[in-house]
């Protein structure tokens, strides 16, 4: 259904579908596109002032129900190569990708990893949590099929890109042993997370915590009354003390949760914002995939300790 | 002090989109009459009875009911309209259609009365219809309706009543029982104008005749203006009921 | 069991379809229920535009918006009637087309600045009950005892406006300020029953209960009270399937639930229903072969 909803906005969008070719580059640097904040991140390290990178699902946009417009397929258009995360996180946008693949490099970065480091979607076996920047060694795999990509696509700027990449690599390590410093501030059994939708599965599985989320894997997934009051219940059972918003995704589903729980005498609240599918402003520390990462473990060892 | 005219109308024009509808007429009726207002098709009868009930707010000139110009609030008169407009589907019965009659009393948002109640009934039964006050009005005949309408029209308990072809689509048997209504409440005293579309039976029914086409051609007892040559200036062209004068 | 959430959303949908089967019961009679559609699709750009140009997400504001490009929307549909060519259902579909389109750009360009997607605009589409809190109940509490009240003060007024406008007219009734305030009381109940249903099937709880009443009964008074009844009962019912089960969406459900009451009239309705008419004509047959 709302696909169709998806169609009728997308066709009036792109009323005037003229074959909008773009005079050719005189830009001298390359054009790569990313769909998420955390892709296009990494492409911006790696790469450093070479290439000129555009990202496509800004800070707040929702990769579940991104729909193309006009200008995005422009953009695509331009690109020499396009970097998508993969495992359907972008539901509304493969048949483009596959277009796109017929002229130029288009790399999913999720889906060629060890399908067996993943994690598999609850309800259908055959789908996987395309969430996997939460793994941060998951991640740092995504941060070498990126590199290996560029390094293919412009050999010149080869042994740059490689240094760079290695010196983000070692970030990321950073990052992995600060997290697991901040996370034993939190007593075992408040290492439950609630947020929104069901992004931090793999955060979960790599730092020890339990996590839960009121709607499914996308967040186009459905949900009713009893899956609130499921999650109500659970807080109250298992003591919880916060529970978390994400940028992303709307909010009244949380404080309806909060207000059921306060109802049955359990006083909850939101411990704050995460970064789930989308990171913060660009320009700041939060607009970064280390700065984003960073926010979320701070902001749920504070609440929870 | 002299009697109040049941109508006084002076230079009245009605102008729809630059074309004049109705210009210049004028027209003094004595109370107590039971008076026809015919004229042929387009003529503006409809238009006519809207400006005198003060429907039309882009009319020009001067029209006076028992000396007041029309508001229901100064003023009770009865109006039995065309039947064309009217929902039949609507859920509501007989004598609710009749009780209807009573809202402009009322004013807005007031329920109505024991008092509101009885006359209703009673109006419906003095057409004869009180068996058939929770009848749902769409199951009635059109003769029924009409003599609901009628009655409703009635509940009003006005001086001055005004009714726009009510026998159109009636049987004989409701055309009868109306018209000796509409007789009754002239004896009683009261002023009764019809719009009437029917030339054969101006004579029976009516004692005055207004002649109306874009303006009054003439008005004044049946007698003397329902004769061929006023007709004639009326309808213009060849008129096949000459016989029936 | 029964407390908190499922509390909440049960109160609130009864509230809310007790007013749509009022309000709906007059808009049906007039003959006016594609209007009320027109004017629930129309209520979403004003909720984006409400978003955009405030940037504040809270309820009330977006109702605002909500309720001035409903409005509107039917005053767009009049005017194109009266001055164009064009009759009412071409009028219609042209605004709810419009109007609709105009909402989903909007939305499209709400979902891609940063706090849009957190506005949540996107549950108006389709409703989203089962989020409903205390504060919600309280505003669709004082919607339905406004719009009851007025129902019943202008009650009368309303009866004989739809029923025969021109004696209505003739015998002084304000008609344009009562038809003005008609509209005003539609506009609310869709403003207040979209974030439940959606300005989708918003039009369906306008129109199924007092298309199910109209068959059991021929007194107004008696429709607007089954109406109402129905309306309240399907509120009721749909929240209580959908709490079965995770992942069902309330809305449809209150709908389907309309809808299926609305059949049952149809068939097994004493007085308008198929059966007995079928039953009637069997009786009739069986007369009639009898003399």
């Amino acid at each position: 259904m709302k696909r169709c909803l998806g169609i009728l906005g997308l066709s009036f969008l792109l009323v005037a579908c003229g074959d909008d070719n773009a005079s050719t580059n005189e830009e001298s640097k390359g054009n790569v596109v990313a769909t998420t904040g955390q892709i296009a991140d990494a492409v911006k390290v790696i790469s450093g002032d070479h290439l000129a990178v555009t990202t496509l699902m800004g800070p707040g946009v929702d990769p579940h129900l991104y729909k193309a417009t006009q200008s995005d397929l422009t953009k695509l258009d331009n690109a020499e190569v396009i970097f998508y995360n993969g495992l359907h996180l972008e539901g509304q946008m493969q048949d483009i990708f596959n277009q796109m693949a017929e002229e130029k490099t288009v790399q999913a970065v999720a889906e060629n990893l060890d399908k067996n480091k993943l994690l598999e979607d609850e309800e259908d076996a055959t789908l996987h949590d395309p969430h996997v920047w939460f793994d941060i060694d998951l991640w740092k795999e995504v941060v070498d099929v990126i590199g290996d990509t560029l390094v293919e696509e412009y050999p010149n700027h080869k042994e740059e890109f490689e240094a760079n990449e290695a010196t983000y690599l070692a970030k990321l390590d950073e990052l992995k042993e600060y997290t697991a410093g901040r996370i034993v501030e939190i007593p075992s059994n408040q290492r439950i997370l609630v947020t929104a939708h069901d992004a931090f599965n793999y955060f979960g599985e790599s730092h020890g915590f339990d996590v839960r989320g009121l709607q499914g894997l996308s967040t186009d997934s459905e949900y009713g009354v009893k899956d609130v009051q499921n999650m109500v219940d659970f807080l109250v059972e298992n003591n919880i003390k916060a529970i978390f918003v994400e940028s992303s995704v709307s909010d009244k589903a949380m404080k309806a949760v909060i207000e059921g729980a306060k109802e049955k005498g359990h006083d909850i609240v939101i411990g704050g914002e995460l970064f789930s599918d989308a990171m913060g402003a660009e320009g700041t520390e939060e607009g970064t995939y280390l700065g984003m990462y960073k926010h979320n473990v701070d902001t749920i060892v504070d609440s929870l300790k | 002090m002299r009697a109040l005219e049941a109508l006084v109308v002076q230079n009245l024009s009605v102008a729809y989109d630059k074309k004049r509808v109705l210009e210049n007429a004028n027209l003094i009726v004595p109370k107590g009459h039971l008076a026809a207002i015919i004229g042929p098709n387009g003529a503006g009868k409809s238009t006519f009875l809207k400006a005198v009930l003060n429907q039309l707010p882009n009319k020009v000139g001067e029209v006076e009911i028992l000396g007041k110009a029309f508001s229901p609030k100064s003023l009770v008169v009865g109006y039995v309209p065309q039947r064309n407009a009217v929902d039949w589907d609507f859920p509501t019965t007989a004598f609710d259609v009749v009780l209807m009659g009573r809202y402009g009393s009322r004013g807005l948002m007031k329920r109505p009365t024991k008092h509101d109640k009885q006359l209703a009934m009673q109006a419906l039964t003095s057409v004869g219809m009180e068996d058939y006050a929770d009848r749902s009005i769409g199951q009635l005949s059109g003769g029924q309706q009409q003599r609901v309408f009628l009655a409703r029209a009635l509940a009003q308990n006005a001086e001055v009543y005004f009714l726009d072809e009510p026998f159109a689509g009636v049987d004989a048997a409701t055309e009868k029982t109306i018209i000796d209504i509409l007789k009754n409440l002239k004896a009683q005293g009261k002023s009764i104008f019809v719009v009437h579309h029917d030339l054969q039976t101006v004579k029976e029914y009516f004692d005055y005749t207004i002649l109306l086409n874009k303006t009054i051609l003439a008005a004044g007892k049946t007698e003397e203006v329902f004769t061929a040559e006023k007709l004639q200036q009326t309808y213009g062209g060849n008129l096949f009921m000459m016989q029936a004068l | 069991m029964l407390s908190g959430n499922l509390l909440w959303v049960l109160m609130g949908t009864m509230l809310l379809g007790i007013a749509a089967g009022i309000t709906g019961t007059f808009s049906f009679l007039q003959k006016q229920s594609l209007v009320g559609d027109a004017a629930a699709h129309a209520a979403l750009p004003g909720i984006a535009l409400a978003f955009l140009i405030t940037g504040q997400k809270e309820l009330p504001i977006l109702m605002i918006g909500a309720a001035l490009t409903s409005a509107l929307s039917v005053y767009c549909i009049q005017w194109i009637v009266t001055y164009s060519k064009l009759k009412a259902d071409a009028a219609i579909g042209l605004v709810l087309a419009v109007f609709f389109g105009i909402g989903i750009v909007l939305l499209t360009i709400v979902n891609r600045s940063p706090l849009g997607n957190q506005s949540g605009l996107n549950d108006f589409i389709f409703g989203k009950a089962a989020t409903m809190t205390k504060a919600d109940l309280t505003w669709l509490f004082i919607s339905a005892a406004i719009i009851i009240i007025v129902s019943l003060l202008l009650y009368k007024e309303w009866k004989l406006m739809i029923f025969d406008p021109v004696y209505a007219k003739g015998i002084g009734l304000p008609i344009e300020a009562l038809k003005a305030c008609l509209t005003a009381l539609i506009v609310m109940t869709i403003v207040t029953g979209i974030q439940a249903v959606g300005v989708i099937l918003m039009s369906a709880l306008l129109i199924i209960p007092a298309a199910s009443a109209k068959l059991w009964t021929r007194r107004l008074s008696t429709m607007l009270i089954f109406s109402g009844i129905t309306g309240g009962i399907a509120g009721l019912a749909g929240t209580f399937i959908s709490s079965l089960r995770t992942g069902l969406s309330t809305g449809p459900i209150i709908v389907l639930f309309a809808a299926t009451i609305f059949f049952i009239s149809y068939l097994f309705s004493p007085k308008a229903g198929q059966l007995s008419k079928y039953i009637r004509k069997m009786k009739f047959r069986k007369q009639e072969k009898l003399s």
